[in-house]
């Protein structure tokens, strides 16, 4: 083996390494100590076999080359139809070889593929929607990354991710206490204006357990208040766990299949300690992704879902909506144009694109959909990892051109992004392109409109 | 009186009268004083960059990057902090009024002090000119403890405090803002004017067409500061009782000015804005960035200490 | 040598040919694993076929789904290519005259002249799909030679076969060709992606069973628009 000392093979597991990783400036010395890193054939050989069964390989070889999913790629199509943004030959050219090779690959190669595979893919799964033969590329490239993450060719910020996730459980170095101190700050600063609003930890047999993006602790701590204020509207019996509460996965990102279950399994063990009816993840598309849909299959659940029945936060605003838990004051309802932004990974990996259409009847009163939509809609740009990692900045904002000008056309300038990457997405897009949009979550939205008892009304003076 | 001060900077000269009274007060009070910078916001998903506040700039968050801020800070400081040894320099990242706000909540500090806008803030385009920062707006509408705001140069120049002047609007949160007004008056034996401005503004033809009804309402307002006030002062006889009619904030930038304040003392209790008037922000943040005195907010009752 | 081509060297190419299919299909199947392709196929399998018999329907109809609207062209050709391959070799007289023969039975048959436009139709939409192949930088930078030969073996079945019929140049020559041919076709079809003449119902299958099991097919209001 070489002289690595960044950039080897092994995931991050302990702050040492972390921290290592994290005084490398953009990953200098890692990138560079990747160039000597020796491709481990026999490992990767073994992992193939392991792994790597008839579906792949028989998409791998039944391609017939027809070229049919380049138009599916919003990566293609905002590359002036780079011919080498077509799905087939991004996955072909990439896990195609290793697997013909049997794993037989350079580290040219491998460095090839991890470009391709986080700096030209989503993992939207767009293409498999569009290849006559149902031959998803996206679910390829993340198996790609599986490969590459064994073999240590994994971007910088995507190696950190996953060792925060396991040292921390977190996709940021945010502890338990961190996030039980946000919380009791959150329901202290909120409640003159809220009375009795109150953030129920570790409270058993709630009706609802509430799941978030670590994001919200680190940075948006308001997101965890306003969603604390829409249950209590909605008369919830609520709670949110000590431990286990974070539902993100840089580590699915990562291709780190290990560390993605020891982060669900927290979440799970969470469920099974407090034992609510229900668990409610926020408004993030890859964590629903991770938790809820990829998920019970890390951790060997047989029924393929979660321990509970787990709604996407989207499923629960249309709920408490459509059951007049939550009632909008029509007066209030957004009266400018208003466009929904689809997550790839709860729309069209998740089948939840009736609520995001639901909820808008509700709060708005020109809304104008985007072509194509729900489970065709193209990809932000930010899916997949992508919004975080330096290296591959310039091919995300290239990529998003396709998400611009969908925009553009609706001509509205309010875009409802329910989701953490995707609201980053649109942000970074806007910053990119200047097209006088704004983003927007579900929740402060809903607070500007949703009619509030009178018991929750803050003393008139 | 203060034996927490929080400042809250940028490092840039828009912070440089917020940083002069900052010095000053926690000099003259004795109190500890914690430097905050939030040098950076997020602004990659979960990268390891941040944009740099100052500069508009992607740049690296390690920490060298940090001592490196921090050393820019105390160098720009230099002169204050080596002649006011309890100091605490503190650089993080994040949304900067969230990171200012968990800061004062985990100290306890019970003043935060900043200027109106960062300089980012102060760079993008001339409507904002008229507006205090996004910053102030967040942690004056949520911080426990008085916010005390420096939007102009001309507002750092002081001597002391002895005229204190307290605009009420009559709301409950006003009643906090007397509450620490008048303590502030009592502990400095100063004067205090309790100050009302009748609105015109929201109606101007239906009220200025009758001067007698602005009068009548006038005669109303002083009766309120009376009952509303006056019987809490326990005799406290240095005061002065004004209500003037106009829009609100223009009256009491020309009302302190008049009464030589030192200090004006407001609630500051619009935590949702109506998008039609939030251009402007509510009537404290433009007292704030027009009054050639410091203005200090104060929102919620819960964390302000005895005085 | 006539002889040899339609006797063991033919019931060599048909027993590869089905047996191939057969080993094929089987250990796709058996290699189906509900963790490493995360879908649990033995869990919620009704909700599985249904999504899976949706995802092989409307994709074999031209213009059913939004990819094969999205590109008329190219579905027209593909549709033109398939439909007159399959039709033209079934139904063909002289082809269901040696099944009677040898046999004993037939399937129905269609005149002679539709084969012949039919068969027309294949090598003018090869042609298409070559040129296509070379035209278009997207299907061009996708394209090996294999995929090139591949095409040809394809379709060198229908030239040869119609060049005999119509007793063009040497008949006994094209004749052989077109049997041998044939036969090749026969025998590559299990070991090249021409097995997608199978495998296409698998995969599409499982990609079905995979959006009805586990990408939201039990939450979906509406079924997935294909």
């Amino acid at each position: 083996m070489s002289q690595n000392i960044l950039c080897t093979p092994s995931p991050v597991n302990d702050k040492e390494a972390l921290d290592a990783l994290l005084k490398d400036r953009r990953g200098k010395q890692y990138y560079d100590e990747m160039t000597r890193l020796e491709v481990d054939t026999a490992a990767l050989r073994k992992l193939l076999n392991d792994t790597c069964r008839s579906r792949i390989r028989t998409w791998l070889e039944i391609c017939v080359r027809c070229g049919m999913c380049a138009d599916a790629c919003a990566f293609y199509l905002s590359n002036e139809k780079d011919p080498k943004q077509v799905p087939s030959y991004k996955i072909q050219s990439t896990l195609g070889e290793i697997v013909r090779r049997k794993g037989n690959v350079d580290n040219a190669l491998m460095r090839y593929a991890m470009d391709v595979a986080w700096g030209k893919c989503t993992c939207c799964n767009r293409c498999g929607l569009y290849c006559p033969f149902g031959i998803d590329m996206g679910v390829m490239m993340s198996y790609l990354r599986g490969l590459l993450f064994s073999q240590g060719f994994v971007p910088w910020e995507m190696k950190i991710g996953s060792g925060m996730h396991r040292i921390y459980r977190a996709q940021m170095d945010v502890t338990d206490e961190d996030w039980i101190e946000t919380c009791e700050w959150m329901e202290e600063e909120w409640e003159d204006d809220w009375p009795g609003l109150k953030i129920p930890v570790d409270k058993e047999n709630a009706d609802i357990m509430y799941t978030v993006n670590a994001r919200e602790p680190k940075h948006y701590p308001e997101d965890i208040a306003e969603a604390a204020v829409l249950f209590n509207i909605a008369g919830e019996n609520w709670t949110v766990p000590g431990k286990g509460w974070e539902e993100t996965s840089l580590t699915m990102f990562a291709g780190d299949w290990e560390g993605a279950k020891l982060q669900v399994q927290s979440v799970y063990d969470a469920l099974d300690r407090l034992k609510p009816k229900r668990m409610v993840v926020t408004e993030c598309g890859h964590a629903y992704r991770a938790t809820v849909l990829e998920g019970p299959y890390w951790t060997g659940q047989k029924s393929g879902k979660t321990p509970v029945e787990t709604l996407h936060y989207v499923e629960w605003v249309a709920e408490a909506l459509r059951t007049g838990k939550l009632k909008i004051d029509p007066a209030k309802k957004i009266k400018e144009p208003v466009t929904l932004h689809d997550s790839c990974n709860y729309v069209r990996n998740g089948g939840l694109s009736q609520c995001g259409r639901e909820i808008m009847s509700y709060i708005a009163e020109d809304f104008r959909e985007m072509t194509p939509n729900g489970d065709h809609n193209f990809c932000c740009g930010g899916g997949g990892g992508l919004n975080g990692i330096g290296k591959y900045r310039k091919e995300r904002n290239d990529g998003q051109k396709v998400k611009r000008d969908q925009i553009l056309a609706t001509g509205a300038k309010l875009v409802v992004t329910p989701c953490h990457n995707c609201w980053d997405a649109i942000r970074d897009l806007e910053e990119t392109y200047k097209i006088g949009i704004r983003q927007s979550f579900l929740k402060p939205l809903l607070l500007d409109m949703v009619v509030v008892p009178e018991h929750l009304k803050p003393e008139k003076e | 009186m203060f034996n927490k001060i929080l400042f809250a900077t940028t490092g840039t000269p828009s912070c440089d009268a917020a940083a002069r009274v900052a010095f000053d007060m926690a000099k003259r009070y004795s109190a500890e004083l914690i430097i905050i910078n939030v040098f950076g916001v997020p602004s990659r998903s979960f990268s390891q960059t941040v944009t740099d506040i100052r500069t508009g700039d992607e740049v690296d968050l390690h920490d060298d990057q940090l001592e490196k801020v921090k050393n820019e800070l105390e160098k720009t400081y230099d002169q204050q902090i080596k002649s006011y040894t309890s100091c605490e320099t503190i650089i993080t990242v994040g949304i900067p009024h969230t990171e200012i706000l968990r800061l004062a909540r985990k100290k306890e500090c019970d003043l935060i002090v900043m200027g109106a806008r960062t300089s980012a803030e102060e760079n993008e385009n001339s409507v904002n000119r008229h507006v205090v920062g996004r910053t102030l707006q967040g942690v004056a509408r949520s911080a426990r403890c008085p916010v005390l705001a420096i939007g102009r140069a001309a507002a750092s120049f002081w001597g002391g405090i002895s005229n204190i002047v307290f605009g009420t609007d009559f709301s409950k949160a006003s009643d906090e803002a007397f509450k620490f007004a008048f303590n502030l008056t009592k502990t400095f034996n100063g004067s205090l004017h309790l100050f009302h401005a009748i609105d015109i503004s929201a109606d101007p033809f239906e009220i200025t067409k009758d001067q007698d009804g602005i009068e009548d309402q006038i005669r109303e307002a002083r009766e309120k500061i009376r009952s509303r006030y006056l019987s809490k002062m326990e005799g406290y006889s240095d005061y002065e009782i004004d209500v003037w009619e106009g829009i609100p904030y223009v009256e009491i930038v020309k009302y302190a000015r008049e009464s030589f304040a030192d200090l004006i003392v407001m609630a500051h209790h619009t935590k949702k804005m109506d998008p039609e008037k939030a251009v402007l922000g509510s009537t404290v943040e433009q007292v704030v960035l027009r009054s050639n005195a410091p203005v200090i907010s104060v929102n919620h009752p819960a964390r302000q200490k005895k005085l | 040598m006539y002889n040899f081509l339609t006797g063991p060297l033919a019931w060599f190419s048909f027993l590869v040919f089905f047996s191939g299919i057969l080993i094929r299909s089987l250990l796709y199947i058996r290699g189906l694993d509900s963790t490493l392709d995360r879908v649990t196929y033995r869990v919620n399998t009704s909700f599985g076929i249904k999504e899976a018999a949706r995802s092989i329907f409307y994709w074999l109809f031209p213009f059913a789904t939004r990819g094969w609207r999205t590109q008329p062209l190219m579905t027209a050709l593909f549709f033109i290519f398939h439909v007159s391959l399959v039709i033209s070799t079934l139904f063909l007289k002289a082809h269901n005259m040696i099944l009677q023969e040898r046999w004993g039975f037939s399937i129905i048959t269609i005149p002679d002249v539709v084969s012949d436009c039919l068969t027309v139709a294949v090598l003018a939409a090869a042609l298409v799909l070559i040129i296509r192949r070379i035209a278009l930088a997207q299907v061009r930078i996708l394209s090996k030679p294999s995929d090139y030969l591949l095409l040809v073996i394809s379709i060198a079945p229908f030239l040869t076969g119609f060049l005999a019929f119509h007793q063009f140049g040497n008949y006994p020559f094209t004749m052989l060709a077109h049997i041998l041919s044939g036969e090749l076709l026969l025998v590559v079809i299990p070991f090249t992606k021409l097995s997608h003449c199978f495998l296409f119902f698998f995969s599409r299958a499982q990609l079905g069973m995979d959006y009805g099991i586990k990408r939201g097919g039990m939450k979906r209001r509406k079924a997935i628009a294909w």
